[in-house]
């Protein structure tokens, strides 16, 4: 079987892969019941989980349509305060506060790529910051959300970290799914071309705008939802916490040394990431120039990321979109006859 | 209609830089339309106003009867012109076969299944077939040439722009390519042929047009457009200059 042309790509999945996975999320899941871990280990990995997942969701948008944003905290910060209105306000549950929150965010990226998309590559990204710094403003002065005084969460009674531990989990397992099987679709694989090259793309056929759309609200409405989860751990949101750029900071730092454009990338990042920053924390001062030059060494050496660097080095692939020209039954049935 | 494709005073170019200055041709279904000019001229260029890159600032383009002059370029293609990129653009990270595959899916609104057969028939007309699970950007550059082609068929056009297919390739090859051009003519495929090597243009296409500064100096049968003062004086006259 060795007999493959030169830079023919091997895929590993089916059901080794699922069985894999499977195992990997119920030890997860068991984790917090067994008392293994205390509830600080509790803390981190909830953490990891969420930039799990606002990873996955900017790699979707950025490493697929090229569209490097900056401001992502526009959509935590959205998410995090309607939260803390719809539960302190109004008087209503979290999980109402959690939809309404990926609500507005969704709308607001709807008509946010409506003038985003007219710009390209660093104005994008410029832009889309500018928007972030815009609403921390506005926030500071919006009497409604109480000014720069901030806002808490107020629910009874109210989730232990355990149970927003599962929220955050089941978060990451849904977007993976959604990143997932959206790029094995169709508009995947227009999506895969766009990442190549966008122009010639859209000469065989691809829209543009429609993909960069979905990619954009898509990714929007999992960043809402990560930070709403987010912010009902924490209790609390100031327009300067909410609105921080450091959000987007540490996505990009998890989602280029994870390997962007590959779907393992995002999930290493963010355990790198949370344990760096954790153990780094006991030198403040020091943390943000080693994450500083962690990453520029990454950027050097491993221009791919990790996984990236690996995929590229043994040539396979891991939770691979690639199509083959010949079906698995088909190859079957051909290996059968043989 | 007797014509797939007309340009209708078109003048275009890339911010204030004007290329396309007046430029006005007709192109008749099931012909091979050459189309050749000394560099800078705006071959290019048109090809990037045809398929949607860039939108003419006056001017008319007409693709089947159809205007198509502010069309954007997904949805041209998917009226029935596909193009090929004079430097291959291949999606490198893809394999041969995913690269004409989105051409189908995309371009021909195929299903992914049916996207297969179409893909894998374009292949095997570009002699590519064999190397279809090799990832593209591993290819040579007379693969990359060819899958050009091949991605622009799996769009499955009724129009298909060949930008210097034949440039920088041996003797044997441009044979091969211009083997190739008079399958697709005879498969019915109108094609517009933008080339240098001048032997190729006169021997394999209908219909051929000189271009110089943006418009159309001279049509006409390809070996009296040749032969003409003008055309000579176009190419020549900037080598007398240097």
């Amino acid at each position: 079987m060795d007999n493959k042309p030169r830079g023919t790509v091997k895929v590993f999945g089916g059901t080794p892969l699922i069985i894999i996975c499977v195992i990997a999320i119920a030890l997860l899941a068991i984790l917090p019941m067994t008392g293994v871990i205390t509830s600080n280990g509790q803390r981190y990995l909830l953490k990891i989980f969420l930039y799990c997942a606002l990873g996955i969701a900017w790699n979707l948008m950025s490493g697929y349509t090229g569209m490097t944003s900056l401001g992502q905290q526009s959509f935590i910060g959205i998410a995090g305060y309607a939260l803390c209105v719809v539960t302190t306000t109004y008087h209503l549950g979290y999980a109402m506060g959690f939809f309404v929150g990926a609500v507005i965010a969704g709308v607001i990226s709807l008509g946010l790529a409506v003038i985003l998309f007219r710009m390209r590559g660093m104005y994008f990204a410029i832009a889309t910051w500018v928007v972030a710094e815009a609403l921390k403003t506005w926030f500071t002065s919006w009497s409604y959300v109480n000014m720069g005084g901030g806002m808490s969460v107020t629910v009874s009674p109210y989730p232990r970290t355990g149970s927003i531990y599962y929220m955050a989990l089941v978060l990451v397992i849904a977007a993976f799914i959604v990143v997932y099987f959206l790029l094995k679709s169709k508009i995947g694989l227009g999506l895969t071309a766009m990442r190549d090259d966008a122009d010639a793309a859209s000469s065989v056929g691809v829209n543009i705008f429609k993909s960069k759309l979905l990619c954009f609200v898509i990714c929007a409405v999992i960043t809402a939802v990560a930070g709403a989860i987010f912010y009902l751990n924490k209790g609390t949101i100031y327009p300067s916490a909410g609105f921080d750029i450091g959000w987007t900071v540490s996505i990009v730092f998890i989602v280029i040394i994870g390997g962007i454009g590959t779907m393992l990338g995002p999930i290493l990042g963010a355990f790198i990431y949370v344990i760096l920053e954790e153990t780094l924390s006991h030198y403040p001062g020091w943390s943000n120039i080693i994450l500083g030059i962690i990453a520029i060494l990454v950027i050097l050496f491993l221009p791919d990321g990790i996984i990236g660097t690996l995929q590229k080095k043994l040539n396979f692939e891991i939770f691979s979109q690639r199509r083959f020209s010949e079906s698995k039954a088909k190859k079957k049935i051909a290996a059968k006859s043989e | 209609m007797d014509n797939i494709l007309t340009f209708k005073n078109v003048n275009a170019g890339y911010g204030r830089v004007q290329i396309l200055n007046d430029l006005s041709f007709e192109v008749k279904k099931g012909d091979v339309y050459g189309v050749i000019g000394p560099n800078g001229c705006g071959k290019t260029t048109m090809f990037n106003a045809l398929i949607g890159l860039i939108i003419p600032t006056q001017g008319e383009i007409t693709f089947n009867g159809q205007n198509v002059t502010k069309m954007p370029a997904n949805a041209r293609c998917q009226l029935g012109i596909g193009r090929t990129y004079q430097v291959p653009r291949p999606f490198e990270g893809m394999s041969v076969f995913e690269n004409v595959l989105v051409a189908a899916v995309h371009g021909a609104k195929c299903s992914e299944h049916e996207g297969r057969e179409v893909a894998l028939e374009a292949l095997k007309l570009t002699s590519l077939y064999e190397k279809r699970e090799i990832r593209a950007g591993e290819l040579t550059l007379l693969d990359r040439k060819r899958m050009e082609i091949a991605r622009a068929l799996g769009t499955k056009p009724q129009l298909l722009l060949l930008d210097e297919v034949a440039a920088g390739l041996t003797e044997a090859e441009v044979q091969d390519v211009m083997k190739m051009v008079a399958d697709l003519k005879a498969a019915n495929y109108s094609i517009v042929w933008i080339e240098h090597v001048i032997q190729t243009m006169v021997e394999s296409t209908d219909v051929l047009m000189c271009m110089a500064e943006g418009h159309n100096l001279l049509v006409g049968e390809p070996r009296e457009v040749m032969n003409s003062k003008l055309v000579e004086e176009v190419y020549l006259g900037v080598e007398e200059d240097e």
